[in-house]
């Protein structure tokens, strides 16, 4: 045999010996995570029925929860944004918000709505600071046609984009409902903030993750209503559990004809608007 | 078995292993246990304490404020909306009561073409000449008793009432021989309607005057009210200065709003106080004070103010003419 081709020979039996490392390599991670995975839902199964689920005390298959929003009663003082500022320590400038309020307003002869929010600068001057919050009275002496006020959330989706793109399972939906985020997990990469349609994440610059609404899972988990509906004076937020029949919100869906904010996404939200009109999304 | 093949075998048992190994290492306590997340994450979230504690929380020690709240309008304005989250408190110290209500109530009541029409707003510029709102409201009962009560009795049916059952004290002609007493000459019918109520009802109470009241039927009150607001008002001279009326009027700005610049109340709800005797006026505002008159707008108004107050306020209003300034002028 020719020198060269036995190097040649040897080449090709190094590069297949590679190739099959890999190979096996594979191979062996796949059967172990099916093997673990499998054990682990074993494990999963066994658990008793009573109780089940993460939180102590309390049974998440037995809830449903939904929330909803009467935009005909709400008044645009914004004690939902102060109260869930507080509530889960969002960080305190005009830039991070778990729930907000949007402005519609029609001025006579204008097609288009002029949109506005807490965090508009007229607001923020009007109310004096970041930390506070007031819409400013600024269509006083205007020719209003049609004017409202929006509160917006996090929509809790059935099929949550944001938590499709995760690349490392630090957000997910609870058998509950509620799509929440592991701030331990959470690697910042932001995919979530651009995945969700609503604009309802933000990225928390403080603690370096994605931070978003829960509906005050600490709260509802404990038997209360999330801050922003026990701090709303007028009723114009909704909470319950859609198990219940005769809950707040099986009765809010019931009795109004609801709608939900952009429905060919796909995402199924679970946050129910009443009262809406045609350029809100 | 052929070498190669037991080498290969042998390859794949140790990075299976080394690949379960890297598994269990890489992989989170508890991911996998509901889903594509670690369960624990959901304890994590779960364990945050709740900064808002409810009215349930407040009314634990403030009972009577929480009886108060909770059957006025503003029942569905819950506490920590106005006085800020009670976590810690009352460990932590006492929570705000909100100094700049005029900042913090038109954030709700400011009139805005966005709010639904259904919500009470006031017009800023036209609505309390700058005052601070709980001057007149008491934010646990905001709304003020100046319901204007009906009136449709007969002044002559009255005026037999008042000789046989009034006269002796308020005056042959609805103007008290007594310091102590009030004018009725003149008063807001819609005023006289709603006191005599409250006198019969027991709501308010006077020593003199329950027992009268008592004895009314709805009917007489209505033309008790209906003769006194058809006598002509005569303003008291003033016997003694109890106290400095330029200081009063300065006082008398807080008081504006319900009973006018002078004392002739816009409002027939409100009574017109000037003219009338001044010690009547120091006695009533004495006893609003001391809670022993009861009236959630007027006990707000006397809370802070000392006895020198009282007597330059009684000495202004009394010294004003009791005819409306327009009537005045013609």
């Amino acid at each position: 045999m020719k020198r060269e081709a036995v190097s040649a020979l040897l080449a090709r039996r190094a590069f297949l010996r590679k190739i099959g490392g890999a190979a096996a390599t594979c191979a062996g991670v796949g059967v172990a995570a099916g093997a673990a995975g499998l054990a682990q839902k074993a494990l999963a199964k066994s658990e008793p029925a009573a109780g089940r689920g993460p939180v102590p005390g309390y049974d998440w298959s037995r809830h449903r929860w939904a929330f909803g929003v009467d935009a005909t009663k709400c008044i645009g003082c914004l004690r939902c944004v102060e109260a869930c500022k507080k509530e889960n320590d969002v960080p305190g400038d005009a830039h991070h918000f778990r729930t907000w309020v949007e402005r519609y307003v029609y001025l006579e002869g204008e097609e288009r709505a002029r949109i506005d929010s807490q965090q508009d600068p007229v607001n923020i001057a009007a109310s004096g600071s970041e930390k506070e919050y007031r819409f400013a009275n600024r269509y006083k002496d205007a020719r209003v046609e049609k004017a409202f006020f929006v509160p917006k959330l996090c929509n809790h989706c059935t099929h949550p984009a944001c938590v499709q793109v995760c690349p490392v399972g630090a957000t997910y939906k609870t058998e509950d409902g509620a799509v929440l985020i592991d701030h331990n997990y959470c690697i910042g990469c932001r995919y979530c903030v651009q995945a969700c349609p609503y604009g309802a994440r933000f990225f928390n610059e403080e603690k370096n993750v994605s931070d978003k609404c829960t509906w005050c899972y600490h709260r509802i988990t404990k038997g209360l209503q999330p801050a922003c509906v026990d701090a709303c004076p007028v009723g114009a937020r909704v909470f319950g559990d859609r198990n219940d029949a005769q809950s707040p919100i099986s009765l809010f869906i019931r009795n109004n004809r609801v709608q939900v904010l952009k429905p060919e996404t796909g995402n199924a939200p679970n946050v129910f608007y009443v009262g809406i009109d045609r350029e809100v999304s | 078995m052929p070498k190669h093949i037991s080498r290969l075998l042998l390859l794949i048992a140790v990075l299976s292993v080394a690949g379960l190994a890297a598994r269990w290492y890489f992989t989170a306590e508890s991911f996998y246990q509901y889903g594509h997340y670690r369960g624990k994450a959901v304890v994590e979230v779960a364990a945050q304490e709740p900064v808002y504690q409810t009215a349930r929380y407040c009314q634990s020690c403030h009972a009577e404020r929480h009886a108060q709240w909770s059957a006025n309008n503003h029942k569905t304005v819950n506490c920590e909306v106005c006085h800020g989250a009670a976590k810690g408190h009352p460990a932590n110290g006492k929570l705000p009561i909100p100094a700049d209500t005029r900042k913090l109530c038109t954030l709700c009541h400011e009139q805005m073409a966005e709010r639904p029409r259904t919500q009470p707003q006031i017009d800023l510029a036209q609505h309390s000449s700058g005052q601070q709102c709980v001057v007149c409201h008491n934010p646990h009962s905001p709304k003020l008793a100046g319901v204007v009560a009906k009136v449709a009795g007969d002044a002559a049916a009255g005026a037999n009432k008042h000789a046989a059952s009034c006269a002796s004290c308020h005056g042959a002609d609805g103007i008290s021989s007594n310091e102590a007493w009030p004018d009725l000459a003149g008063q807001h019918a819609a005023y006289l309607v709603r006191i005599l109520g409250a006198y019969k009802s027991g709501a308010q109470i006077d020593i003199m005057m329950s027992s009268v009241a008592k004895t009314l039927s709805d009917g007489e009150i209505q033309d008790l009210a209906a003769y006194y607001a058809g006598l002509s008002c005569r303003s008291a001279p003033a016997k003694t200065r109890l106290g400095d009326p330029a200081a009063g009027m300065a006082l008398a700005k807080n008081c504006a709003a319900c009973h006018g610049e002078t004392g002739v109340a816009g409002n027939p709800a409100w009574p017109s106080i000037a003219g009338q005797p001044s010690g009547y006026l120091v006695n009533a505002l004495k006893a609003f004070r001391a809670g022993l008159r009861k009236d959630p707008t007027m006990a707000g108004v006397v809370r802070s103010l000392s006895d020198t107050d009282i007597a330059n306020l009684a000495t202004y209003y009394s010294a004003q003419s009791c005819r409306a300034a327009a009537q005045e002028r013609k």
